[in-house]
């Protein structure tokens, strides 16, 4: 079998950053490859490169057997390749409707006009766009857009597909759509792709894939291969002494960290005996404490892998058992919403949404990109006026006192607003005096800023030069000078590597727990969800279910079962031999069918026999609890909300 | 090259612009808007100065003087002012533009035939309008002595006035001014603005048109297709062509209608000769797109790399023949003189294809190359 892609030690400079340094990979005809890293680990260079659009420095590149190394080799491979660029709709034109927007890739693909419109049917039926075909681009939802950019890279029948970060930011049950589409294109047009993503828990749905982290390629191979080469293990430990136990296990693991009720604990390089020893002589002195211990997930993998490297660079401002978390009172009411709408003319960009956070406590809001999040922490704030119901933080009401609001909270953006040109300190004292905080105070809170964000080395480096995690804890300690107690953070980890985020999540448990900040985080990473101890996940506006992460995933499992997940040989012949069988809750990940069941024994019995008879082999067998993904589509699919319309009068076009 | 893929193209582009009513107004206000503002702005007619008197003599014979100064269609006259500390204070505020001061004995000292001296104070701020309004106030002042003189020998002699007149100036100068006979600036700026305007929107509009492509992402669609760089340039610049021939006939329906204009060549020439300069103007446009990135700086380099060139190396303020050397050099380099002399030459010279080929040569040699460049140095595998 002749590979479609062949990369062999590329290196890729803009001026003199190295944006790829020496990369090797192969890509087999069928597969779903899969890149996955942080913003600005080279992905979409890389992409760029193996689409024929970008030039490269060094090594070489071979796509489809031919080698491209100028702009006339890269012409010949075009035809057969389609590429859709980074950010969702970008590349499409907002002012044509769906219809134009198909229509011109396929001219421009010299697609004749009988195919044009057979296959233009065909993709639009399975997209369910048909409806919606003579609408503007402009004028549809993130998840909709996704699915046109995909038909326009679809149109003319590539035989490679290289989709550059189509999911970020897009909403479950699209993702989820996403997906499947993919899997069967692939699989009917004997396609290839080549996908990106920054989400580390897509990671299952590729056959292979290989973890960027800064131009490098971290790790290669399935997904369950990269587990296996990694050895490790998490416990997730409940204890009644939360803080004590935390103090006990820091002792001896390195990354220790709390998830809403419970503390997640990972070790690498140890056997299961030897971790599980361990833990048990130290949680032997928390008292009534219990623990599960599961493998690691890819995050912890890529977290492990980086691991050795960044010895020196953990952010330590673990929880100090000695002080008492009782300073504050939990039962404090901080933030409180009811029924806050806001309308944008005739669209209802919020509509009716109640909840509450106490002092200590960390909310998230989860949605897709243009589900509301932003218009309800702008209510909040007092950046913007609800058009109907009403609110407070700490005390001072939505309504009648926006500055008092602003005064005493913390703030912090999705576009950090840090100003680029700059030093760190400088940043600081401007933040210090907008906020007017007394200048002896200013100083020490400057120096209490610096150590949380362990930013002591670079006070006088550049704004503009500092990597992405270091500017995101410059960004929180500017929002917290004034000591707030209530801090609002909209996306702030968006993009930013899985060692970064944690290291922000430890620095917000630990201002929560032990400070007692009130703090209200949006986000549509799933995975970090589970950081938080209330949810609510917002779709067009609404919010369609409410809880503790470990309530909603009880919900689900009540309703739906947990998942059965299959490893087998035959993935395509398994899911449509399941369908067949009426199991409509079967999804393709990669190489695993997943399968809900609520009598899981008996399910995976009657399935495995089925299986057998049509000679497919199962390679192994999981059952894993619902993930939030699950938890969200169930939700919304139980709401019966379509994430299609969106008639939000987006801002005009640049000019 | 396939035509039916540069159709798709321009087919995109034309719907984008016509559906994006912000660009579209751009598109088709701004070149109107600029030729009314410019077209008037820029008039350097010095008509109608502001003035005020200071009369001392108050006498039948100093009113007599002022009659000339408020009489003559180049001055304005505000009113008489007490003292010139009045008058200054109005000049300071930019409301007059000129003082004239009688000085008392006015009457009494020229009937007594002594010499009087009266007083001019001018705005020095505007170099050039100065030196006009300074031309005038010594030819009115030159007329009133000479009505002076002829009213004396009349008086004195018992002379008819025409034989005075004969005597005192023998060689009478009769001037005509050719071309813009009525020496309108309207005639020459407002026709030449057509040139000004047409090389600016054009340039900025296809500018904006590429960049904004390489700004939104879309331009990748281009990158990985199997659209040749001709077909995309080509697709790209067609419709921009059309709105700015387009703008260009409304611009000379205005030179003619609403500035008067007369039209004295062959509108045919004209043009043949305007597709040339709006494809040049466009091409501009186009190389500028394809060297940066960014919208803003595409629209500010459009602007700057036009406007001053349009203005001062073509000729529209300042004839090329009188220009230094390397002005001239400039000029000759650029295509807004050669625009300058076809549209003139139309306009108000009356010239043919037998005198305005060479310019029009020029424009086509000069379009042939900015594409070419474009063409050549648009990359569909880029650097960064």
């Amino acid at each position: 079998m002749s590979l479609i892609i062949e990369v062999n030690k590329l290196c890729k400079c803009y001026k003199n950053i190295e944006a790829i340094k020496s990369v090797s990979l192969s890509i087999k005809p069928g597969e779903i490859y899969g890149l996955i890293g942080p913003d600005g680990s080279g992905k979409s260079s890389l992409m760029k490169v193996i689409a024929g659009v970008l030039s490269y420095k060094s090594g070489q590149l071979n796509v489809f057997g031919q080698r491209v190394d100028s702009e006339a080799s890269a012409e010949i491979i075009k035809a057969k390749i389609g590429f859709m660029p980074q950010g969702l709709g970008l590349n499409l034109y907002p002012e044509l409707s769906i219809d134009e927007n198909i229509n011109f890739f396929a001219d421009l693909r010299d697609v004749p006009l009988a195919e044009r419109e057979e296959r233009k049917a065909l993709l639009m039926t399975m997209m369910q766009l048909t409806d919606f075909r003579h609408r503007a681009m402009k004028n549809l939802s993130g998840g909709m857009k996704q699915k046109l950019g995909l038909i326009c890279t679809l149109i003319h029948k590539p035989e490679l597909v290289i989709l550059d970060e189509p999911t970020t930011g897009v909403d479950p049950v699209s993702r989820r759509d996403f997906w499947q589409i993919l899997s069967y294109m692939v699989r009917h047009e004997k396609m290839t792709a080549l996908v990106s993503t920054s989400y580390m828990d897509e990671a299952e749905r590729f056959h292979t894939l290989s973890l960027f982290y800064q131009g490098k390629i971290l790790a290669q191979g399935e997904p369950d291969q990269i587990l296996d080469s990694i050895q490790g293990w998490v416990a997730l430990v409940h204890s009644q002494a939360l803080f004590v136990c935390v103090q006990a296990l820091s002792t001896q693991f390195t990354q220790v960290n709390i998830f809403g009720k419970a503390i997640r604990v990972v070790a690498y390089d140890i056997s299961r005996e030897d971790f599980e020893h361990q833990l048990k002589s130290i949680l032997a002195r928390c008292p009534k404490s219990h623990y599960q211990i599961e493998s690691i997930d890819l995050e912890d993998a890529f977290i492990g892998l980086l691991r050795p490297k960044n010895k020196d660079q953990t952010v330590k401002p673990a929880l100090d058992a000695t002080k008492p978390n009782s300073i504050f009172d939990t039962n404090t009411l901080m933030i409180e919403a009811q029924n806050l709408t806001r309308q944008f003319g005739t669209f209802t960009a919020v509509d009716q949404v109640s909840f509450s956070v106490q002092s200590g406590q960390i909310f998230g809001l989860l949605g897709a990109n243009g589900a509301g999040k932003s218009t309800v922490i702008k209510m909040l704030t007092g950046l913007l006026k609800p058009s109907k119901g009403k609110g407070q933080v700490s005390g001072a009401d939505l309504n009648s006192s926006g500055q008092k609001i602003k005064e005493n909270i913390g703030y912090m953006s999705q576009s950090f607003s840090l100003y680029a040109d700059l030093t760190v300190v400088e940043n600081l004292k401007l933040y210090g005096q907008i906020y007017a905080v007394p200048k002896k105070k200013l100083a020490k809170r400057i120096q209490w800023a610096l150590q949380m964000g362990t930013l002591e080395q670079e006070t006088h480096t550049l704004v503009g030069s500092l990597p992405m995690g270091l500017r995101q804890r410059l960004a929180l300690g500017c929002a917290l000078l004034h000591e707030p107690k209530v801090l609002f953070l909209d996306e702030p980890t968006s993009g930013i590597d899985p060692i970064g985020r944690q290291q922000f999540w430890t620095i917000l448990v630990t201002l929560a727990k032990q400070s007692g900040v009130a703090i209200l985080i949006t986000t549509h990473y799933m995975s970090e969800a589970e950081h938080c101890d209330q949810l609510a996940l917002m779709q067009a506006g609404k919010v369609i279910a409410q809880g503790s992460p470990t309530n909603l995933r009880q919900q689900v499992s009540d309703a739906l079962g947990d998942v059965i997940s299959m490893k087998v040989n035959q993935p395509y012949a398994a899911l449509e031999l399941l369908k067949k069988a009426h199991y409509d809750k079967a999804f393709l990940f990669g190489k695993r069918v997943h399968l809900f069941s609520s009598q899981v024994a008996q399910t995976q019995k009657k399935v495995l026999a089925l299986l057998h008879q049509q000679a497919i082999e199962v390679l192994d067998v999981q059952h894993l609890p619902p993930t939030l993904e699950d938890v969200f589509v169930h939700f919304l699919e139980s709401n019966k909300i379509q994430p299609t319309a969106n008639l939000k009068p987006k801002e005009s076009s640049s000019l | 090259m396939k035509w039916s893929r540069i159709k798709t193209i321009s087919t995109k582009e034309w719907l984008e612009i016509w559906r994006d009513k912000l660009y579209l107004a751009m598109a088709f206000l701004i070149p109107v808007i600029m030729m009314v503002v410019l077209g008037f702005g820029m008039s350097m007619d010095v008509e109608k100065i502001p003035f005020v008197a200071i009369d001392y003599d108050k006498t039948e014979q100093s009113r007599d003087y002022l009659h000339n100064f408020s009489d003559s269609r180049y001055f304005d006259y505000q009113g008489m002012a007490a003292n010139e500390k009045q008058a200054e204070s109005m000049m300071d505020q930019n409301k007059i533009r000129f003082i004239l001061i009688i000085p008392p004995g006015f009457q009494e000292k020229l009937q007594a035939g002594k010499k009087v001296q009266s007083q001019s104070l001018i705005d020095g701020l505007f170099t050039y309008q100065s030196k006009v309004v300074k031309g005038y106030v010594l030819a009115i002042n030159a007329n009133y002595n000479q009505q002076l003189l002829q009213n004396w020998f009349a008086k004195k002699q018992g002379m008819k006035p025409s034989d005075i007149s004969a005597m005192l100036s023998p060689v009478s100068l009769e001037t005509r001014y050719l071309y813009n006979e009525q020496m309108s600036s309207l005639w020459s700026t407002g026709s030449g603005m057509i040139m000004l305007v047409m090389l600016m929107a054009p340039a900025l509009l296809t500018a904006l048109g590429v960049v904004r492509e390489k700004e939104s992402g879309s331009i990748f669609n281009i990158y990985a297709s199997t659209v040749t760089r001709t077909e995309f340039i080509l697709g790209k610049l067609l419709p921009y062509i059309a709105i700015s021939f387009l703008n260009l006939l409304v611009l000379t329906w205005m030179a003619l209608v609403l500035f008067g204009v007369p039209f004295k060549g062959d509108p045919v020439l004209y043009l043949v000769a305007s597709v040339l300069f709006v494809s040049c103007a466009t091409g501009i446009g186009l190389f500028v797109s394809i060297l940066v990135k960014t919208q803003a700086s595409a629209a500010l380099i459009t602007l700057l790399g036009t406007m001053i060139p349009g203005m001062m190396f073509s000729g529209l303020l300042m004839p090329v023949s009188s220009m230094d050397t390397p002005a001239k050099i400039e000029a000759h380099l650029l295509p807004g003189m050669y625009e300058l002399n076809i549209v003139w030459g139309s306009f108000l010279k009356g010239q043919g294809w037998s005198d305005l080929w060479g310019n029009m040569a020029i424009l086509a040699l000069y379009s042939m190359v900015l594409w070419g460049l474009a063409i050549w140095k648009f990359k569909k595998r880029v650097a960064s």
